[in-house]
C-alpha cells in the first residue's frame, strides 16, 4: 500500500512539478486566486467522479426498466456500513504496507459484491413482481425499498462493535477509518492534491473503462442494450430478459459498492441518512447527462461536482443547492432530454 | 332510496350531536390518584442518541422517588415528535402530542421539546391549556427573553398571560458570547471564520458570536450558512484557507454535520482551532470526528457547554452520573442531566403543590428557588429561565471530553 | 341510475361516519382518539387531490408538490401574522394563498412545457429544493428556520374555530375540493387533461391545446397544494420551518395518490387515510406496544468468547437497537409501501380510466395507469 501510494505520489509530483517549474504557483501559505481556483477544481472533480460512479448505477437501471431507482442511494449507504463492518471485524485499518493495499482491494471488491447482490435481491423481491404494473407503482415500490434500507442501516449502526461506537447510538454518524490517509500526495504552491483525490481517480476511471467495454463489446452488454431498446423483441430473439435485468441490477449495484467505499474513504463519515444525498446527486447527474446514457451520467456527475464546488467557493454555500437545481432546470428547459440524451421521439 | 338514506344519516348525525352536548363527567369526576408526566422529543432519526439519554434521565428522576410523589403515583410516557418521513421533528406530530397531553386530565407536566422550532408550536397550546412545560433542550433566546427574538416574542407563547414554560438549560445569548470571548482571550484569535447550519439553534448562536466579535474587535472574515446534508465541505474549506482565519466557529450540532466540517477542515489543510457549541457536546461527535482530526497539533477542538460536563459534576450531579453508568453502562450524553434535572424539578414542584391540579403545579414550578439539583443550586427567574449562567469550555483528548475552564456567569454552579 | 343512487347512499353514509368521529370518540379511551390525526388526513387529502389532477388526470409526474404547500403556508403566514403589516383575515388570506399558488404553478409550468416524463419529475424536484432553500435563506422576510407565528385560527362567520370546529371545517373543505375535482374530471377541461394523458398527439388533433391544458393542471394542482399548506399553518398557528415541506412530503403525497389509485378521487381519499393514519395511529400504537427497554452496555462483550460472545453480541444488539420501537418506523412504512404495490399495483381503489360507463367493481387494467406508463417514457 505504502509503496504503491509512494509510487503514485512520485508520478503525480513529477507530472505536476512541470507546472511548478513554470512558476505559476508560489508556496506562501496564502492562496492566490489562481490557486483557489485550481483547488476548487480538484475538489469538484473528485466529488464529481464519485457522483458519476453512483449515477451510472442509476442510469443503467433506468435504461433497462425505466425505473428511477430511489433505493440506489440507500443501497450505497448500506454498502458503506458493510465496508465499515469488514474493516472493524478484520482490523483492516491496522494493516500496513502491501497488506494495507490488499485490505483496501478486498474491502472494495467485497462491498461491490455485497451491493451487487443486495441490488439483485431488491430487484427480485420488490421490483420483479411489478414488471407488468405501471411505472409509478414501481416507483412507489422503490421508495418503499429505500425506507426499508434506511431502517436496516439504523439497525446496523447499532451493532455492538468498536467501529459503530459499541452500538450505543445507532443513529449517530460513524467515523470511517482513514485506510488511505487524507495527507497531501502532492502540493504545488498551496494547492493540495490529497491521496484520497488520487484514490478516487484510481478507482473510478478503470471502472468506467471496464464498464464501457462490457456494455459495448461483450455478449451481455449487447443483450442489455437489446433489452433496453425493446424487451419484447429481445425476448423473441431468445434473450432471457429477466436474467439480463438481474445482471444489470447486479452490475449497477456493485458500481455503487465501489463508489460508496471511495466515498467513505474520501469523507470519512458514514451515517444511515447519507443515502439521500448520494442518491439525489447521482439522480440529478444522470438526468443532466440524459438518463439512460452512460457517458451522460459521467458527464453529469462531474458537472454537478464542479458546479457545487465552484458555487461553494465563489458564491455562498447556502445557495449551492439553488444554483445546482437552477442550472439543471435551465439545461432541461433548453435541452429537454439532458445533455447527451436521445432526442424525444414524437409519437406517430 | 336516497331519501331514506338521507333521513337515516340525518337521524344519526342528530343523535351524535345530542351525545356531544351531553355532559361528560367520567373524566373529571373522581380525583385520580395517578399523575402523568409526558415527554415529547424527536426519537426517530439523528437526534435519537441525545433524546434517548434525556428520556433515561427523566426515568431515573422518577424511579429515584419510587414513582410516587406525596401519595400520588407518577406515570411517565415518552412521546416521539419526529416522523419517519422527516427523520426529524415534525410540527404536526408535535402539535398532536401537545393536544394528546392536554386531553388527558392525568397529565400534569410536559417535558420537551428538544428543538426550539418544535417548542414554538406546542408552547402556546400548552400555555392556553395550563399544562406546565419544562424543556431540557431548547436554547433559542426568544422563547423566554423579551427583546432577543421577534418583537412579539415571548408574549406570543403565553396566550394565557402567565409563564408556564421553563427551561433548565441556559439560552443561546450566553453561549455565543462565551464562545467568542474564549476565541479572543484564550486562542488569541484576531480573525475568525463563522459557519452555521442555518437552523434556529446554530444560526442563533452564530449570530450572537458574530455580534460579540464585532463589538470586541475580532475581525469576522467570513459568515456562511452550510448545507447540513452535503457529503463534504472541501470547497468551503478552500475558501476558509484563502481567508486565513485564526479560528473557525461552527454554530450547529452533530446532527447538522459538525464532525464532517471538522474533518474536512483538517483534510483540506486548514489547521486552526475549531470552536463549536453544546450541540456537539456528545460522544457521538467525538466518534463521528474520528481520532485524527481532533488532536491539538491539528489545531484543536473547543466546545462550549451550559453548565459543567458530567464528569465535573459534584454532589447530586456526580451521583446521577454514577447511577446512570450503573444502570445503562455508559457515561450519559451531555443532555441526559438536563432531562434528569427537568424531571427532578417537576417532581419537586408536584410535591410542593398543595393541590395536584395543573394550575397549582405551574405555580409551584415557577416558585422554584434555590433548587438543589444535579446542575447545582439554582432558581427559575420570572421569564422561566434558569439562573445558571455558568458555561464550561471543553476540549477533546484521548477520545473523551476534557474540561478546560469555566466561563461567563457570575454565579458558580456549585 | 340505480348504481349511482347506491353510490350516493354509500358516500353519504361514509361522510356521516367521518363527521361523527369527534363526537363518538369522547366515549372511547384517550389513546384511541383519532380526530386530531384525522384533521391531518384532511389536509393531506387536499394535497393529494391537487397532485392527482396533475399526475393522475394529466399524467405529469410531480416530485415537488410540497414546495407549493410551502408557498401556501408562507403566503398565508405573511399575509396574516401580526408581525407583518398585512394582517388579512382567515378567508381572504386563504383566497390570496390559492391565487399565489396558482401563480407559482404557472411560473413552473410555463417554461417546462417541453420537458417530459422523468425529466419533468426532476424539474419539479429541483423546484421544491429551490423553494425550500429560498425560504431558509431569505430570512429577513421568512424568518429562516424559525417559522412565522402566531397565525390566526380558522374562522367561520366571525367565530374562531378550534378542535371539533376545525375538524368539521376541514372536512367541509375536503368535500368541496372532492366535488370540484369530480366536476372537473367530467368537464371539458378534465376530459382534455385525460386525453392528453392518453395520447397527446391525438388530443392535439382533436383540437385540444395541450399547452393550455397542462398549464391549467399545474395551476390547479399548485393552488390546492397551497391551500393544504395554508390550512396546516393555520392549524399549527405557525408556518413551521421550510424543512417541514421538503422532498419527503412530496414523496408522501405521491405515495398517497399512487397507493390510493392513480387518477381516482376516492382512491386519493383512502390513500390519505392509510398513509397518514399509518403515521399517526399505527406507528404510535406500535411504539406503545413494543414499549422499549433499557439499553445494555457493550462492555461485557470484551470478556466473552466463542458462542457465548455471539449470543451476547446478539443480545446486546437486540436490547439496544431492536427493542427500541422508534427504530422500526421507517421499516414498517417502507414495507407497507412495497407490499401494497406488490399486491395492489394499481392502488387500492383504481380509477376506471376512461371507461365512464363501466359497471361497478371493474378494477381490471386501469386506463389511467396503463397510459401514464406509456406517456412517461422519454
Amino acid at each position: 500500500m505504502q509503496r504503491t501510494v509512494a509510487a503514485a505520489e512520485f508520478l503525480a509530483a513529477s507530472a505536476l512539478s512541470q507546472a511548478d517549474a513554470v512558476g505559476a504557483f508560489a508556496r506562501d501559505g496564502l492562496l492566490s486566486s489562481q490557486e483557489v481556483f485550481t483547488q476548487q477544481l480538484v475538489t469538484g472533480l473528485s466529488n464529481g467522479m464519485i457522483i458519476a460512479l453512483i449515477a451510472i448505477g442509476y442510469t443503467m437501471v433506468y435504461g433497462i426498466i425505466e425505473l428511477i431507482n430511489f433505493a440506489h442511494g440507500d443501497l450505497c449507504m448500506l454498502g458503506a456500513y458493510f465496508a465499515l463492518t469488514v474493516v472493524g471485524a478484520l482490523g483492516v485499518d491496522h494493516w500496513v504496507g502491501a497488506g494495507g493495499l490488499m485490505g483496501l482491494v478486498m474491502v472494495l471488491v467485497g462491498t461491490a459484491a455485497f451491493c451487487g447482490s443486495l441490488n439483485w435481491s431488491i430487484n427480485r423481491l420488490a421490483y420483479r413482481p411489478l414488471r407488468k404494473a405501471s411505472k409509478l407503482s414501481l416507483l412507489v415500490s422503490a421508495i418503499g425499498a429505500s425506507f426499508i434500507l434506511v431502517n436496516l442501516g439504523l439497525f446496523w449502526g447499532g451493532l455492538p462493535m468498536d467501529v459503530f461506537a459499541n452500538g450505543t447510538s445507532s443513529a449517530a454518524p460513524k467515523a470511517f477509518p482513514a485506510l488511505v490517509s487524507a495527507a497531501p500526495a502532492a502540493q504545488i504552491g498551496d494547492v493540495i492534491y490529497s491521496r484520497t483525490d488520487l484514490l478516487v481517480l484510481c478507482v473510478t476511471l478503470p471502472l468506467m473503462v471496464a464498464l464501457t467495454y462490457l456494455v459495448r463489446f461483450t455478449k451481455l452488454g449487447k443483450a442489455m442494450r437489446a433489452v433496453a431498446q425493446n424487451p419484447t423483441g429481445a425476448s423473441l430473439m431468445g434473450i432471457d430478459v429477466e436474467r439480463v435485468i438481474g445482471a444489470t441490477f447486479f452490475i449497477g449495484g456493485s458500481l455503487g459498492g465501489f463508489a460508496t467505499v471511495v466515498y467513505s474513504l474520501y469523507n470519512q463519515t458514514v451515517s444511515f441518512q447519507m443515502g439521500y444525498r448520494m442518491g439525489m446527486d447521482a439522480f440529478i447527474a444522470a438526468v443532466l447527462g440524459g438518463i439512460g446514457n452512460l457517458p451522460g451520467a459521467v458527464l453529469g456527475g462531474i458537472l454537478i461536482g464542479v458546479i457545487r464546488s465552484m458555487s461553494d467557493g465563489y458564491l455562498e454555500a447556502r445557495w449551492t443547492n439553488t444554483v445546482v437545481f437552477g442550472i439543471l432546470i435551465l439545461i432541461l428547459v433548453f435541452r429537454p432530454s439532458g445533455l447527451l440524451g436521445a432526442k424525444l421521439r414524437e409519437k406517430v | 332510496m336516497i331519501r331514506r338514506t338521507a333521513s337515516i344519516v340525518a337521524a344519526l348525525t342528530g343523535a351524535a350531536f345530542l351525545l356531544a352536548a351531553a355532559p361528560l363527567n367520567h373524566a373529571q369526576d373522581t380525583p385520580s390518584k395517578t399523575l402523568k408526566i409526558v415527554s415529547s422529543l424527536p426519537q426517530t432519526g439523528s437526534a435519537n442518541a441525545q433524546t434517548t439519554s434525556i428520556v433515561n434521565g427523566i426515568k431515573m428522576a422518577i424511579e429515584e422517588r419510587g414513582a410516587v410523589v406525596d401519595g400520588f403515583k407518577i406515570e411517565f410516557e415518552a412521546m416521539d415528535d419526529a416522523s419517519p418521513q422527516k427523520g426529524n421533528w415534525d410540527g404536526q406530530i408535535e402539535s398532536a402530542n401537545a393536544k394528546r397531553a392536554i386531553a388527558d386530565p392525568a397529565v400534569v407536566g410536559y417535558i420537551g421539546t428538544y428543538n426550539s422550532g418544535a417548542a414554538k408550536i406546542s408552547m402556546p397550546l400548552l400555555n392556553k391549556a395550563g399544562v406546565v412545560m419544562v424543556s431540557p433542550g431548547n436554547t433559542a433566546a426568544g422563547l423566554t427573553k423579551p427583546g432577543l427574538g421577534e418583537p412579539n416574542e415571548p408574549a406570543v407563547y403565553r396566550p394565557s398571560g402567565k409563564v408556564s414554560y421553563f427551561r433548565v438549560v441556559p439560552a443561546d445569548d450566553i453561549q455565543g458570547a462565551v464562545a467568542c470571548e474564549f476565541c479572543r482571550e484564550d486562542l488569541k484569535a484576531k480573525k475568525v471564520f463563522i459557519l452555521h447550519d442555518r437552523e434556529l439553534y446554530g444560526k442563533g448562536i452564530a449570530d450572537v458570536f458574530k455580534k460579540t466579535a464585532e463589538s470586541t474587535g475580532v475581525q469576522v472574515v467570513g459568515f456562511e450558512g452550510i448545507d447540513a446534508k452535503a457529503s463534504n465541505y472541501r470547497s468551503l474549506v478552500t475558501k476558509i484557507r484563502a481567508a486565513a482565519p485564526d479560528a473557525v466557529f461552527f454554530g450547529g450540532t452533530t446532527q447538522t454535520n459538525a464532525a464532517q466540517v471538522l474533518k474536512d477542515l483538517r483534510a483540506g489543510g486548514c489547521k486552526v482551532p475549531f470552536v463549536s457549541p453544546d450541540g456537539t457536546f456528545e460522544k457521538a461527535f467525538i466518534e463521528a470526528a474520528g481520532k485524527d482530526s481532533v488532536t491539538k497539533d491539528q489545531g484543536g477542538v473547543y466546545i462550549t457547554f451550559g453548565g459543567v460536563p458530567s464528569e465535573m459534576l459534584t454532589g447530586i450531579g456526580a451521583q446521577f452520573v454514577k447511577n446512570y453508568q450503573k444502570k445503562y453502562g455508559e457515561i450519559p450524553e451531555a443532555y441526559a442531566v438536563y432531562g434528569y434535572e427537568a424531571g427532578c424539578v417537576l417532581l419537586d414542584a408536584i410535591d410542593r403543590a398543595e393541590t395536584k391540579d395543573r394550575a397549582a403545579i405551574i405555580a409551584a414550578v415557577a416558585a422554584t428557588k434555590n433548587f438543589n439539583g444535579a446542575l447545582g443550586t439554582w432558581s427559575f427567574d420570572e421569564n422561566g429561565d434558569t439562573s445558571i449562567r455558568t458555561m464550561s469550555i471543553n476540549t477533546i483528548e484521548d477520545g473523551a471530553f476534557k474540561f478546560v475552564r469555566t466561563a461567563g456567569g457570575a454565579a458558580k454552579a456549585k | 341510475m340505480a348504481i349511482s343512487s347506491k353510490r350516493i347512499t354509500i358516500n353519504l353514509m361514509l361522510i356521516a361516519v367521518v363527521a361523527i368521529i369527534p363526537v363518538v370518540e369522547k366515549y372511547v379511551p384517550l389513546g384511541w382518539h383519532i380526530s386530531d390525526p384525522m384533521t391531518d388526513v384532511f389536509v393531506y387529502a387536499i394535497l393529494g387531490l391537487g397532485l392527482n389532477i396533475l399526475t393522475g388526470f394529466t399524467g405529469l409526474l410531480n416530485l415537488g408538490v410540497a414546495a407549493f404547500a410551502a408557498i401556501g403556508a408562507y403566503v398565508f403566514a405573511i399575509s396574516t401574522c401580526e408581525i407583518y403589516p398585512f394582517q388579512l383575515g382567515f378567508w381572504s388570506a386563504l383566497g390570496l394563498t390559492m391565487a399565489a399558488g396558482a401563480l407559482a404553478g404557472f411560473a413552473l409550468g410555463a417554461p417546462t412545457l417541453r420537458v417530459r416524463g422523468d425529466y419533468l419529475a426532476i424539474v419539479t424536484l429541483g423546484f421544491g429544493e429551490i423553494v425550500k432553500d429560498v425560504l431558509v435563506n431569505m430570512d429577513s422576510i421568512t424568518k429562516g428556520t424559525q417559522g412565522i407565528n402566531p397565525l390566526p385560527p380558522p374562522t367561520l362567520f366571525g367565530t374562531e374555530l378550534s378542535g371539533n370546529g376545525q375538524y368539521w371545517l376541514f372536512m367541509g373543505i375536503v368535500l368541496v375540493v372532492v366535488a370540484g375535482a369530480r366536476r372537473l374530471e367530467r368537464s371539458r377541461i378534465g376530459r382534455g387533461w385525460i386525453s392528453i394523458r392518453e395520447d397527446e398527439l391525438a388530443s392535439r388533433a382533436m383540437g385540444i391545446r395541450p399547452d393550455h391544458a397542462k398549464m391549467l393542471a399545474f395551476a390547479t394542482c399548485a393552488s390546492l397544494a397551497a391551500l393544504a399548506g395554508a390550512l396546516t399553518a393555520s392549524r399549527l398557528s405557525s408556518s413551521g420551518e421550510p424543512g417541514n415541506y421538503d422532498f419527503q412530503i412530496s414523496i408522501l403525497a405521491l405515495c398517497i395518490v399512487i397507493v390510493g389509485g392513480l387518477g381516482s378521487v376516492r382512491g386519493v381519499l383512502l390513500g390519505a387515510l392509510v398513509m397518514v393514519g399509518m403515521n399517526s395511529i399505527v406507528l404510535v400504537k406500535l411504539t406503545e406496544l413494543i414499549g422499549g427497554s433499557d439499553a445494555a452496555p457493550a462492555s461485557a462483550l470484551a470478556d466473552a468468547h466463542g458462542v457465548q460472545w455471539a449470543l451476547l453480541f446478539i443480545k446486546t444488539w437486540a436490547q439496544n437497537v431492536l427493542m427500541s420501537p422508534t427504530n422500526w418506523k421507517f421499516l414498517v412504512f417502507g414495507l407497507a409501501l412495497v407490499l401494497m404495490m406488490i399486491f395492489r399495483p394499481e392502488g387500492m381503489l383504481p380509477a376506471r380510466g376512461t371507461k365512464e360507463d363501466a359497471p361497478d367493481g371493474d378494477d381490471g387494467a386501469s386506463g389511467a395507469t396503463a397510459v401514464a406508463n406509456k406517456e412517461l417514457r422519454p
